[in-house]
């Protein structure tokens, strides 16, 4: 044969993984871009508008979105250069703590000062100290910048509003070294991570807090699980395959088939979703073990040694496994949570693509063998696994089903550096009264301090905290206006002052229209309005007023409120989500069950299916009762995990009726599946461990019963195959 | 008549070469620096064009701005913060200007024009070099947007001369005189 022959004759034998590897270039190509999103708590939106519409616009007020604040007192002036230049070079733009507001809004608050303070800011000696001080700043270059806002409020009324503010509860913020910065938009992490660095190594002189930082942990833990998990995994389930089939060209199939997975399961996502969570992508490393799984169940079918029976069992086996796979996955599509729902989305994707990836090597799976195992195992009947099942569910009854709650730190990686600095952060919003704040609803035509009354009287708010303390009387507020009168004869001898100076200013005589007494509501609308919070809105057709909780109420959010602070918020719209994909489980069971009784025919052999899922159930309430732990919605998710993969064990040893093969093939996957999410022990990010170790649980306890224990029906074990087939 | 002019025009010295790196050498490493300057402001809020002689203090630490006629002022920027003292010494904070970005802003690079600090300038400017003068036009979207173009003329020896500020509602010609500067001494040259 001539080598142009032989070359030929190779490419037509690999033609088909020559169109998977243009394919899998093209579907590259296509997801190269794919956008990545750090923060998995960010994206979750309450599913009730008020709610939702609340905490959202109280968040946009209070900004602590798309900007970062850093306390940089304790640097030195080199130090302050240093982070000065890696945050413009990080594209950090530095902006007011306080937005400032316009001068009418502003000067509308006058009558919060007292009527003393406004005779002394329009005596003549205060006028003539003001003219002077004026001219000194006109004299400076750029000086115009500050007579044309001396032109809008000539006689000084906003900033004495605003320092009178800023001693009040949260209303003006100012904390004198506080910076704000502009976040850069889109994030770059490496010069963010930079920035993140070198405030780091400048602690505890220097305190910072922003969503950004938080994001770049996310970003770098995500980054780091990805290489090492899936390395990990895929080296260990390559090694795992060699070992069972003796075969290198299904290594390279399972290798190929990863990636044709990875990208499919991606491309799924990004069909539904702008972004993608980067732990979801982390996430990806454990397709290998699905995808192992997949390979082992669909080989080996056209062998004839073992006669049509075992085909037919064999069958029974794929479908019950791949059916309970995708009921799982279905399960969690329809969860609430983004990250979940992603999560689910590339799960399927990647089943399929790698389904639909062994399509051309079908012909190859036919004829693998696998080396099989003496393994012990223990026959019971039926009525046995009943009274099993029986005996877990009475111990999860009497152990109590763990309580099932969500926090954001479970959510997301935090390192302790991160955590000291939002204590930091938590003590200085707690002096303002803001850790823990609450929207509270009013009656019609109620004031807010009566909306706030019955939480006052419950010790639930502080009143002595809340803004409206500082709200003057009626008649303190009469005086203020009667001083005010005297405005535009103030104004006129301050112009009088400045033209002694050389200068030449036309202020407004005429105070604001909108001046005049104020009460609570229009005090808290217009506190809102020119300082970083929100005390007061309208949601829903009904007015709120927003208070902060009493330390010996943290936590506690009275009936008919609604928490507006990030971390009850999202703890409260996680456990939520925890309670609803609880429930989804449960139907996601119902829905197996009913599958299987379909395709078992047999009451016994379903309830030996889900039996090792009682015996997990009933390990995980144990274990959650003695460490006082809760469930949480990853939890929730890695048993929705569980029983897509680790059903399947169960569910192919009873339908090919405990043979070797079958036995084999499930000592194979479950080995794989416990290498492959075992090794998300390893990960940094909590999502991923909490995954890891619930999905290990779980499967080791099914994997466990499906070897040891069989199932011994009558006239069932004469259908059994031959016992040791070679591998 | 003509002959002469041309004469006088061709016996002018030519204006200096302006460079980045003729700048950076002539003016980078201020220690201290002290000028008079005069300071012409005209506008929008001056009844008339104001002149003002001014004492310049400057160290990379703090700047003086003193006015010494027709009225005494005294500004005094010390990192963010800005304070200015009266006839009567009494001294009035205009508080940290850390919360105020444009503030700063303005600030920052008073501090570095008066210094002649490029790199200082360049953060918020568009710098264009060109005979005896710089030309400075503020980046988009920076806080000193205030400022229409900032012009620095220089002497034969690269020394400041004058410069002119325009805003849209002032224009601000400084002049400087009597310009006495302490640099320090140039890094030594490394060991063959």
């Amino acid at each position: 044969m001539t080598a142009a022959a032989w070359a030929w004759s190779a490419l037509r034998r690999a033609r088909g993984t020559l169109a998977v590897l243009a394919g899998v270039a093209a579907l590259a190509f296509a997801l190269r871009d794919t956008r990545l999103e750090q923060d998995p708590v960010r994206s979750l939106t309450h599913p009730d508008p008020v709610r939702a519409a609340l905490f959202d616009r109280y968040q946009q007020r209070s900004r602590f979105q798309d900007r970062i604040y850093v306390e940089d007192a304790g640097l030195t002036p080199d130090e302050r250069a240093r982070l000065d230049a890696a945050l413009a070079a990080a594209g950090y733009a530095p902006m007011p703590l306080l937005e400032r507001p316009a001068p009418d809004v502003v000067l509308s608050l006058a009558p919060l000062l007292p009527a003393a303070d406004l005779e002394r800011l329009l005596s003549d000696e205060r006028l003539g100290a003001r003219a002077r001080e004026a001219a000194g700043l006109a004299m400076l270059p750029g000086g115009d910048a500050y007579l044309a806002e001396l032109e809008r409020d000539p006689l000084g009324l906003g900033p004495a509003v605003l320092e009178r503010l800023s001693g009040s509860s949260g209303g003006g913020g100012g904390a004198g070294t506080t910076r704000a910065y502009r976040s850069p938009l889109p994030l770059r992490y490496d010069s963010v991570g930079a920035v993140y660095d070198l405030l780091v190594s400048l602690t505890p002189r220097v305190y910072f807090i922003g969503n950004d930082f938080f994001s770049v942990e996310n970003y770098r833990a995500a980054n780091h699980d990805i290489v090492l998990c899936s390395i990990l995994s895929l080296v260990f389930n390559l090694a795992l395959f060699y070992v069972f089939t003796g075969r290198w060209s299904l290594l390279g199939l399972l290798l190929l088939g990863t990636v044709v997975s990875g990208l499919t399961g991606l491309g799924a996502v990004r069909a539904f979703h702008g972004e993608v969570f980067a732990v979801v992508l982390a996430y990806t490393s454990t397709f290998v073990g699905f995808n192992n799984e997949s390979l082992v169940h669909l080989a080996g079918l056209r062998r004839g040694a073992a006669g049509p029976g075992h085909r037919r069992r064999a069958l029974l086996g794929v479908w019950s496994a791949i059916g309970t796979t995708v009921i799982g996955f279905l399960v969690l599509l329809l969860g609430r949570s983004p990250m979940v729902r992603q999560m689910a989305i590339a799960s399927l994707g990647g089943m399929f693509g790698f389904l639909l990836f062994l399509v051309p090597y079908r012909a190859l799976l036919g004829g693998i063998r696998f080396r099989s195992f003496r393994i012990p195992e223990l026959p019971v009947r039926g009525r046995t696994v009943a009274i099993l099942c029986a005996a877990c569910a009475a111990g999860l009854a009497a152990v109590g089903v763990p309580r099932l709650a969500t926090h954001i730190d479970e959510f997301r990686f935090q390192s302790p550096v991160l955590d000291a600095q939002l204590a930091h952060f938590s003590t200085r919003l707690d002096a303002y009264g803001l850790d823990d704040v609450i929207a509270v609803p009013a009656a019609p035509a109620t004031a807010a301090e009566d909306a706030l009354a019955p939480l006052v009287a419950a010790g639930t708010v502080d009143a002595a905290r809340h803004p409206l303390a500082r709200l003057p009387s009626r008649e303190a507020q009469a005086e203020s206006l009667r001083a005010l009168g005297g405005y535009g004869a103030a104004v006129d001898r301050f112009r009088a002052h400045l033209e002694a100076t050389g200068l030449r200013l036309a202020p407004a005589r005429d105070l604001p229209a909108a001046i005049g007494p104020l009460d609570g509501w229009t005090y808290l609308d217009r506190l809102g309005a020119v300082g970083p919070v929100r005390w007061s809105d309208d949601v829903g057709g009904r007015r709120w007023v927003m208070a902060g909780l009493t330390k010996a109420a943290a936590g506690r959010v009275p009936e008919g409120a609604v928490s507006v602070s990030p971390r009850p918020h999202y703890d409260a719209l996680l456990t939520s989500f925890s309670r609803e994909l609880g429930w989804l489980f449960l139907a996601g069971l119902a829905l197996m069950a009913v599958y299987l009784v379909y395709l078992q025919r047999s009451a016994a052999r379903v309830l030996y299916v889900f039996a090792p899922l009682f015996l997990s159930a009933l390990a995980f309430a144990v274990y959650a009762r003695l460490a006082g732990g809760s469930i949480h919605i990853v939890h929730v998710m890695g048993f929705s995990l569980v029983i897509a993969l680790a059903l399947d064990y169960s569910a192919v040893v009873v339908s090919g009726e405990h043979g070797p093969v079958e036995r084999a093939k499930v000592l194979l996957t479950g080995l794989s599946t416990l290498g492959t999410f075992g090794v998300l022990l390893l990960a940094r990010h909590p999502v991923l461990r909490a995954l890891g170790a619930t999905v290990t649980i779980g499967c080791a306890a099914s994997l466990a019963f499906a070897l040891l224990v069989s199932l011994r029906e009558d006239g069932a074990r004469s259908a059994r195959g031959v016992e040791g087939e070679p591998p | 008549m003509i002959a002469a002019v041309l004469a006088l025009a061709l016996a002018a010295p030519d204006a200096p070469a302006v460079t980045a790196d003729g700048l950076r050498a002539r003016h980078g490493g201020v220690r201290r620096l002290t000028a008079d300057v005069v300071q012409v402001k005209e506008g929008k809020y001056w009844a008339r064009p104001f002149e003002s002689r001014v004492a310049l203090r400057y160290t990379p630490e703090r700047v003086e701005w003193e006015t010494l006629a027709p009225v005494r002022a005294l500004a005094v920027i010390q990192g963010d913060a800005l304070w200015l003292v009266g006839p009567d010494g009494a001294r009035r904070d205009l508080g940290p200007a850390a919360g105020d970005p444009k503030l700063a802003a303005i600030l920052r690079f008073v501090r570095a024009l008066l210094a002649v600090d490029l790199d200082g300038i360049e953060r918020d400017f568009v710098l264009r070099y060109g005979p005896g003068e710089v030309t400075a036009t503020p980046r988009p979207g920076s806080d000193l947007g205030l400022f229409r173009a900032v012009r620095l003329r220089f002497g034969p020896d690269l020394e400041i001369a004058s410069v002119e500020l325009e805003t849209a509602d002032e224009k601000t010609r400084l002049r400087f005189e009597r310009v006495q500067r302490e640099q320090r001494a140039p890094a030594p040259a490394p060991a063959p």
